[in-house]
C-alpha cells in the first residue's frame, strides 16, 4: 500500500484574509494596495464603485437635486454589498487574498465628517465582514483631490452643501482626521503619509 | 465654519418653533400603505381632489420615484442584479432624497403631502426578503412619522386576483429573487404573503388605521375622509424634530 508523503497529508488549505485599505485619495488608494497585495496570482482588489452607482450618479440630470451624505453613504453601502457578493466573499471563500480599498472606514469618515451619528454609520456597514487588517493612508494637502480619485472627491464634490459643512478643503481634512483617529482606536499601523506631487 | 452638531442644535429650535407656531397652518403628512392590488393608488386620487376643493394645497410623492435615484435601480432591477440587501439600500437611498428634496420642504411651506407608499413599504418588503428589521428601520433613520398612516387591508388571494387580472408581476414585485419559483404567478402569491404578514405586524407596531381595501371604492372613500377630519388637529410629533433639523441644516437654513 501506498503511503502518502507527510507534507502532502498536511498541507493546510489556503487562509483567506482580507485587508481593508482606506484614505481620503483614490489614487493613493489604488497605490497602497497593489503594493499590499504584493503581486499578480495572489488574489484580488475590490475598489470603489465595482457596480457604477456612482458613475450613473454623475450623468444624472441636475435638476434632480444634489445628494446629502446620508444618501451618498446609502449608495456607497450599496456599492459595497455588490462588492462583497461579487469580489470579496467568491474569493475569500477560496481562501485567497482580497484587498478593499476603500472599505468601511472611509465612508465612516465620510459620515462623521458631515456630522453624522456613529451610531447610525457602524449599523449601516454591519453586513460587511470585519477585515484581517486595516491600513489607513493619507497625505498631504487633501484639498487637491479631485473627482476621479475615489469616493471621497466624488462625494465631496457631489454633496448637498450647507454653510455649516464648512469648504470642501475642511470637509476633506475633517474626514482624514476621523481616519487618523480611526487608525489610532483600531490600532492599525501608523497612516502612511505621502507628499502631494 | 460652525461645526455641524451646532447647526443641528439651531435646527432643531427653529424647527420647532416652525411647527409648533399656532398662526401658520402645519403641513401634513398622510401615507397610504399597503400590498400591490390593495386600490391605494385609487383612493390617493379620489382622496387628493377631495383635499383640493376643500383649499389644501398637495403634494404627491410616490415610492421609488426620485429624479436621482429611480433610474440607478431601474437599470438594476432591468438586469434583475440586485440581491436584498442592495435592493433595501437603493431603495433608503430613493426615500431619503425624496424626503430632503419633496417631502420636508412641502411640509416646511404648510403643504400636505400624499405618500403613495412609505418606508412601511421598504420595511415589509425587505423583513418579507429575509433582511433583519431593526437593521432595515435603521436605515430610515432619522424617522419621518406620518401624521396619519392609512393601511389598505386586503388578503394574498384577493391582491394575487388583482394584480394579475390585467399584467404579469415583475421579477421583484412577484419576489422571484427570494422564492426561486420560476412561474411569476405562483412566486406572487408566496411573495405578497409574506409582504402581509409583515404589514400586519407593523399595523400593529406602528398604529396604523387600517381601511378595509375589499369594500367598495366609494364606501373607502368615506371613510378616508371620516379618518382624515378626525385626525388633522393632532399635535405635530416631536419625533420628526432630528429628521427636520437634518434637512434644515443641510440647506443651510435658507428656507
Amino acid at each position: 500500500m501506498a503511503v502518502a508523503h507527510r507534507s502532502e497529508a498536511v498541507k493546510p488549505p489556503p487562509r483567506p484574509v482580507l485587508i481593508a485599505i482606506d484614505g481620503v485619495d483614490g489614487g493613493a488608494l489604488m497605490a497602497a494596495a497593489r503594493t499590499a497585495l504584493g503581486g499578480p496570482g495572489r488574489g484580488g482588489i475590490s475598489g470603489w464603485d465595482a457596480s457604477g452607482v456612482f458613475q450613473d450618479l454623475a450623468v444624472a440630470d441636475a435638476g434632480a437635486g444634489a445628494p446629502s451624505a446620508r444618501t451618498l453613504l446609502l449608495l456607497y453601502a450599496a456599492d459595497l454589498a455588490f462588492r462583497l457578493r461579487w469580489q470579496i466573499r467568491p474569493a475569500l471563500a477560496e481562501g485567497r487574498t482580497v484587498v478593499a480599498a476603500p472599505y468601511v472606514s472611509t465612508a465612516i469618515a465620510f459620515g462623521r465628517a458631515a456630522g453624522l451619528k456613529a451610531g447610525w454609520l457602524t449599523d449601516l456597514f454591519r453586513f460587511a465582514p470585519r477585515p484581517t487588517r486595516q491600513q489607513i493612508v493619507l497625505r498631504r494637502a487633501p484639498d487637491r483631490i479631485a473627482v476621479k480619485d475615489g469616493f471621497v472627491g466624488f462625494g465631496c464634490d457631489r454633496l448637498n452643501w450647507s454653510s455649516a459643512a464648512g469648504t470642501r478643503r475642511q470637509m476633506i481634512a475633517e474626514i482624514a482626521a476621523h481616519l487618523r483617529r480611526s487608525g489610532r482606536r483600531t490600532g492599525t499601523p501608523r497612516p502612511r503619509v505621502r507628499r502631494s506631487a | 465654519m460652525s461645526s455641524p452638531a451646532a447647526a443641528l442644535r439651531l435646527a432643531r429650535r427653529s424647527a420647532r418653533r416652525h411647527f409648533t407656531d399656532p398662526s401658520r397652518r402645519r403641513g401634513l403628512l398622510v401615507a397610504f400603505e399597503g400590498p400591490d392590488g390593495s386600490g391605494k393608488t385609487t383612493q390617493r386620487k379620489l382622496f387628493k381632489t377631495w383635499l383640493q376643493s376643500e383649499g389644501y394645497d398637495v403634494v404627491t410623492t410616490k415610492w421609488n420615484s426620485s429624479d436621482l435615484i429611480k433610474p440607478i435601480i431601474k437599470s438594476r432591477k432591468a438586469v434583475r442584479a440586485l440581491s436584498p440587501e442592495e435592493f433595501s439600500l437603493l431603495h433608503g437611498a430613493d426615500f431619503r432624497h425624496r424626503v430632503e428634496q419633496v417631502i420636508l420642504p412641502a411640509l416646511w411651506d404648510g403643504k400636505l403631502v400624499i405618500a403613495d407608499r412609505f418606508l412601511f413599504t421598504g420595511l415589509a418588503r425587505d423583513v418579507a426578503r429575509g433582511l433583519d428589521l431593526d437593521w432595515v428601520l435603521k436605515l430610515y433613520q432619522p424617522l419621518l412619522w406620518p401624521d396619519l398612516v392609512l393601511y389598505f387591508a386586503v388578503s394574498p388571494v384577493t391582491s394575487g386576483k388583482r394584480v394579475t387580472a390585467t399584467r404579469m408581476p415583475s421579477f421583484y414585485e412577484a419576489g422571484q429573487d427570494v422564492t426561486e419559483v420560476d412561474d411569476p404567478v405562483e412566486s406572487y402569491q408566496r411573495f405578497i404573503a409574506r409582504v402581509i404578514r409583515e404589514y400586519e405586524s407593523l399595523s400593529l407596531i406602528f398604529n396604523f388605521i387600517t381601511v378595509d381595501a375589499e369594500q367598495s371604492i366609494r364606501d373607502q372613500h368615506y371613510q378616508i375622509r371620516e379618518l382624515f377630519l378626525a385626525g388633522q388637529q393632532r399635535p405635530w410629533s416631536t419625533w420628526n424634530l432630528d429628521a427636520v433639523a437634518e434637512w434644515r441644516s443641510l440647506t443651510g437654513a435658507r428656507r
